[in-house]
């Protein structure tokens, strides 16, 4: 599904309209600190302090495709070899794993820091350097743990490929907990 | 009368400062150098400011009022996790130390939640033996209701500071409760979150009167600035400790930052012009924090005297 990066972002914490207003603020904060904005379309935020509980639904933005040596640096064929020139330092770590798990060590050199020598005819294009949708994912649980009130020890998360739904509680989570959660959100999506 | 001040200036010829405020009988209480800037806290004679003003004026330094100076602040958060830290109790402990406080921070061990919240013996009496406690709680009311019985045994004033508007009367054993503070995930930068952080100031600063109010009733024999000043001339050995405060001041006594089991005879044996040891005008004990020695100088009513 096509959406805009939190096209919807809604909060709701009945009798506490000062906490919803600053838990906005903080998951803001939390999302742009961990760079996670654009890959979220719909997120919906339902808290009921008398329980309490926090719930959290979202949407997740399209899929993102495994990051390949082609999409980290220019690739030219040289005598013997392929040669990768970086420019964007990020994934040089990721990168070096990855060409010493397929071709070897002693067939990976680096004249430059920001240079790879590959001695082998195979092409290391296609190569996978880092699986981002693995990253994102784990990026997206670390917010929501610190997004949610310190105190809610006790969490629940399922996590889907489109949509992910997180509870945190201080009781313990029964099954009933977690219907109500999801009809409350189910409440404010059809809304 | 002192006046607390500090003195912010160049490192060249701020000895000059530190011996004029010595002559006219006042108190050095800290200092701290920070590469070629000095920041001086002191307590001066409230008769001879011009003397001083006009001294820092020939040094180009600044000199301000320090409201706060002399005394040591607890800044409690439920825990020292993310969630609370480093924003914005780490804003609240630094305010309050660039307005001269000796600020703490204590992070509850078991603080967190609204049921399961609690505080045990020892963080009781290690808030105690600070001036004031400010407590930072977060954005929901009925959070902020529900942790009542963490401080409700504490007897120092307990300023509670959270996001919500609260009535005065729900929260009958805080000193203050100061609105707009609670969890955010960003530095106090705004104007209104440094006004916030004023009226904290402001409410810790009214905590601390009703403290020297209460101690005017019944006055101490001497005053903590007088038993540091003769702790720092007999017991030497206080001045290489590796602590930035040595000896932290409170308004009823003070802490040293040495070991108790070894040095608590020799601050308990420092002796003052008129003839008393300290240990007959003040209790000497182990403090809760660390193993440093607590002083708390007992009142008139106890000794009879005053020096």
């Amino acid at each position: 599904m096509e959406m805009d990066p939190l096209e919807v972002f809604e909060v709701q914490m009945p009798g506490e309209e000062y906490g919803a207003k600053k838990y906005r603020e903080i998951i803001m904060d939390i999302l742009q600190d961990l760079g996670l904005i654009r890959s979220i379309g719909r997120l919906y935020v339902y808290v009921d302090i008398l329980v309490p509980y926090f719930a959290v639904f979202g949407m997740i933005r399209g899929k993102l495709p495994p990051l390949r040596v082609r999409d980290v640096g220019d690739l030219v064929a040289a005598e013997g070899g392929y040669q990768i020139t970086v420019e964007d330092e990020e994934h040089m770590a990721g990168l070096i794993r990855a060409l010493w798990e397929a071709y070897g060590r002693e067939k990976v050199e680096q004249p430059d820091r920001n240079v790879l020598v590959v001695l082998s005819d195979q092409s290391p294009e296609e190569l996978v350097v880092a699986d981002l949708e693995t990253e994102f994912r784990r990026d997206l649980m670390d917010a929501l743990v610190r997004i949610s009130p310190e105190g809610f020890r006790n969490r629940r998360n399922e996590m889907g490929k489109e949509s992910f739904f997180f509870l945190a509680a201080e009781e313990t989570i029964t099954p009933e907990l977690v219907t109500e959660a999801k009809g409350k959100i189910g409440g404010m999506r059809d809304a | 009368m002192l006046d607390p001040v500090m003195f912010t200036g160049g490192v060249y010829k701020h000895d000059l400062v530190t011996e004029l405020v010595e002559d006219l009988g006042g108190y050095l209480l800290q200092k701290n150098v920070t590469q070629s800037e000095v920041i001086l806290l002191m307590l001066v004679p409230h008769e001879d400011m011009p003397v001083l003003e006009a001294l820092t004026k020939e040094l180009k330094g600044k000199l301000e009022r320090a409201p706060l100076a002399g005394t040591e602040i607890a800044v409690v958060t439920p825990t020292l996790a993310i969630h609370h830290l480093p924003h914005p109790a780490c804003d609240v402990a630094e305010y309050l130390r660039r307005h001269g406080a000796k600020s703490n921070m204590i992070g509850m061990s078991r603080g967190v939640a609204k049921k399961i919240a609690q505080m045990d013996e020892y963080e009781t009496a290690l808030i105690n033996e600070h001036d004031a406690v400010v407590f930072t709680f977060g954005n929901f009311a009925d959070c902020i209701l529900k942790k009542e019985h963490l401080y409700r045994t504490l007897t120092v004033p307990v300023i509670v500071t959270g996001g919500p508007e609260m009535r005065k009367e729900d929260l009958p054993y805080a000193f203050e409760y100061v609105p707009n503070v609670g969890r955010i995930a960003h530095r106090s930068r705004k104007a209104t979150e440094i006004g916030s952080l004023d009226n904290i100031v402001a409410a810790v600063g009214r905590a601390l009167d009703s403290v020297r109010a209460e101690i005017s009733k019944d006055p101490l024999t001497t005053t903590p600035p007088r038993v540091m000043d003769a702790v720092r001339e007999q017991v030497p050995d206080v001045l290489i400790s590796h602590s930035p405060l040595p000896i932290a001041l409170n308004l009823n006594g003070l802490r040293i930052k040495l070991p108790y089991e070894e040095y608590h005879e020799a601050v308990a044996g420092v002796r003052f012009e008129e003839g008393v040891t300290l240990g007959e005008i003040a209790r000497v004990m182990p403090s809760r924090m660390k193993d440093y020695i607590l002083v708390r100088i007992l009142p008139t009513s106890e000794t009879g005297f005053v020096v």
